[in-house]
């Protein structure tokens, strides 16, 4: 085997490992599912009667269908940096990196199974819009376009938190700063209102918010159908990625040195 | 205390051209808080040998261990794995060894049997061997009944077992055991030690140990190390440790005042504490009427005085100057992995 094997071979089984303790117990799946729910079905409805933001000629509950969706993934990948947290406080941190596999597949690893998580958000949102009623476009293409986000993103805001997890080191701060992050993000992004309402300052400040893109992107496979953006959001995205393994592969060490 | 005192003569000198399972030589470790958690350390361990690495909570243990397996840089100095250098090599390094950390290195959400097929994967074990390796891991350490039950519902003891398994579906030239016994029931505790020592025996791996409790290292080692405060102050054969240790220990119980001072030619107090006195002496027999008269003739009342060998905390307190372990940061051990065992459940 050669190096990018050893990474792939190692990173798919961190992957099966929480596959298989989802699969050993998946309450925690179906507790997820609960916020999003919400969120579309109150949330949605009632800002759905108002009809005064500018949502581009869709229905407010199909406009915010894409940011919940992209919401309940980030509060997923998130939770990663709390994940790895505790792996290094019970000593399997430490036991998986004295195996001669590479560090960045343990990283690579935990941000694909935050994408699995994800793709599972996906499918229970995506069942929970055909059920409600709500008119997104259900063309093959497109969902699977979405099911690539998905896992871009979880990917890339679970790496982020196991580098923010190298610095903070416990999970009491870990979870604190997990709220800190969310909650900014979500409001200060394109999730549940376009960019064009927000005061300037905020407008320049959620052009670097990389959920911004991620609604884009799925907005535009799920509701326009206008691809112009798409290369963009797909590229910054895809940076943000790369940046966070890369991070927190190298720093991953200040957790067990 | 600076140098390191060989005693023992079945050292590595004496096997010129046998490969070494570890040399160390200088090994520090200065963490950014300026912290020196180990300083200067130098020592090596045949292949075959059980080694173990003996000191209280804090002395540099881990630290040692963790800079062996590649886990953490040394500051300065060098470490050998048969021959591979740690810095330069390290995937080579952890494709030979099996790690076993102080704490749980086992996932409880997963059963006995995934955990270890995790771990062969991560050790890139063979697929056609994985499935043989992993039977051979549970049956040695009879843990096949319960393969397929998820290990939070475990016993402490099951559960230390499954992680010494965890790391020879590896079948490591060389196995670091961190505190192979601790928050372990007295049974487990004596299933643990049996099963390293018959590793040993039955398969040559190369054991590296290391302990708080003496008498674990006395029964398990061929030869170890005391370590004190990052420093190594003595390392030899725990027999040869003890001899050298010299004559007889005497426990004296006293009540009343207690002389402040003590004649070199009596022997030495290696201890006192609540009314108890440590006393070492070439010939414990004849010198108990002659310790017991000076210590009446100074105002004190002997109530009992008992003549021992000396033991391994005899051992410490004569090289390292100070006691091996008090009762109450062990039990602080065994609570806090207590603990997370609950955690985890």
């Amino acid at each position: 085997m050669n190096n990018v094997q050893r990474v792939a071979s190692s990173a798919l089984t961190i992957a099966e490992m929480e596959a298989r303790k989802i699969r050993h117990d998946s309450t925690e799946l179906w507790m997820r599912c609960v916020q999003p729910a919400l969120w579309l079905l109150i949330f949605g409805e009632v800002f759905n009667s108002i009809r005064s933001l500018p949502t581009g000629g869709f229905s407010y509950i199909q406009y915010i269908t894409p940011g919940v969706l992209a919401q309940s993934v980030l509060f997923v990948a998130i939770f990663y940096g709390i994940t790895i947290v505790w792996e290094r406080d019970v000593g399997l941190l430490t036991k998986m990196l004295s195996t001669p596999s590479p560090r960045i597949s343990v990283v690579v690893g935990k941000a694909l199974a935050a994408g699995v998580r994800g793709i599972f958000q996906g499918i229970m949102i995506f069942a929970l819009a055909l059920v409600i009623g709500v008119n997104i476009r259900f063309d093959p293409l497109d969902v699977l376009g979405v099911f690539v986000v998905v896992v871009l993103f979880a990917m890339c805001f679970a790496s982020l938190s196991m580098t923010l997890a190298a610095f903070l080191k416990t999970r009491d701060r870990m979870m604190g700063i997990g709220q800190a992050i969310t909650i900014p993000l979500f409001f200060g992004s394109n999730a549940i209102y376009p960019l064009s309402m927000m005061p300037p300052w905020l407008q320049d400040v959620s052009r670097y918010n990389p959920l911004t893109y991620v609604v884009d992107a799925m907005r535009s496979m799920l509701l326009t159908g206008d691809y112009s953006g798409l290369p963009l959001d797909i590229a910054a995205l895809l940076t943000a990625t790369v940046l966070f393994i890369a991070s927190a592969s190298i720093l991953l060490k200040r957790l067990i040195e | 205390m600076t140098a390191t005192q060989p005693l023992t003569t079945g050292t590595s000198s004496e096997w010129v051209g046998a490969p070494l399972a570890i040399q160390v030589s200088g090994l520090t470790k200065v963490y950014s808080d300026g912290t020196k958690a180990v300083d200067n350390v130098s020592f090596s361990v045949d292949e075959g040998e059980i080694f173990g690495l003996l000191g209280p909570n804090g002395a540099g243990k881990t630290t040692t261990i963790k800079m062996i397996t590649t886990l953490a840089k040394p500051t300065s100095g060098s470490a050998k794995v048969f021959g591979v250098d740690v810095r330069a090599s390290p995937q080579e390094v952890r494709q030979m060894l099996g790690f076993v950390p102080q704490a749980i290195s086992v996932d409880g959400d997963l059963t006995g049997y995934e955990n270890l097929l995790i771990f062969a994967k991560l050790f890139f074990v063979d697929r056609q061997q994985r499935k043989k390796r992993i039977q051979d891991a549970l049956e040695y350490f009879g843990l096949t009944d319960r393969a397929n039950d998820l290990v939070k519902h475990y016993s402490g003891g099951m559960m230390r077992r499954l992680e010494i398994a965890q790391a020879l579906v590896n079948r490591p030239r060389l196995l670091f055991l961190d505190e192979p016994s601790i928050g372990l029931d007295p049974y487990s505790r004596r299933q643990v030690i049996e099963q390293i020592k018959e590793l040993n025996r039955e398969f040559g791996t190369t054991i590296f140990v290391t302990t708080h409790d003496m008498s674990e290292a006395d029964e398990l080692c061929h030869r170890l190390a005391i370590m004190n405060l990052g420093k190594l102050a003595i390392m030899g054969a725990p027999a040869e440790l003890k001899k050298s240790v010299g004559g007889d220990v005497l426990t004296v119980k006293v009540t009343g005042p207690r002389p402040s001072s003590f004649p070199a030619t009596l022997g030495s107090v290696v201890s006192t504490e609540e009314g108890i006195i440590r006393i070492l002496t070439a010939d414990g027999e004849k010198a108990i009427p002659r310790i017991t008269d000076y210590l009446e003739a100074n105002g004190a009342v002997v109530e009992s005085v008992s003549l021992n060998r000396p033991t391994l905390d005899d051992v410490f307190m004569k090289y390292a100057k100070a006691p091996l372990q008090t009762e109450g940061s062990f039990q602080e051990a065994r609570s806090s992995r207590r603990s997370i065992v609950r955690h985890a459940r």
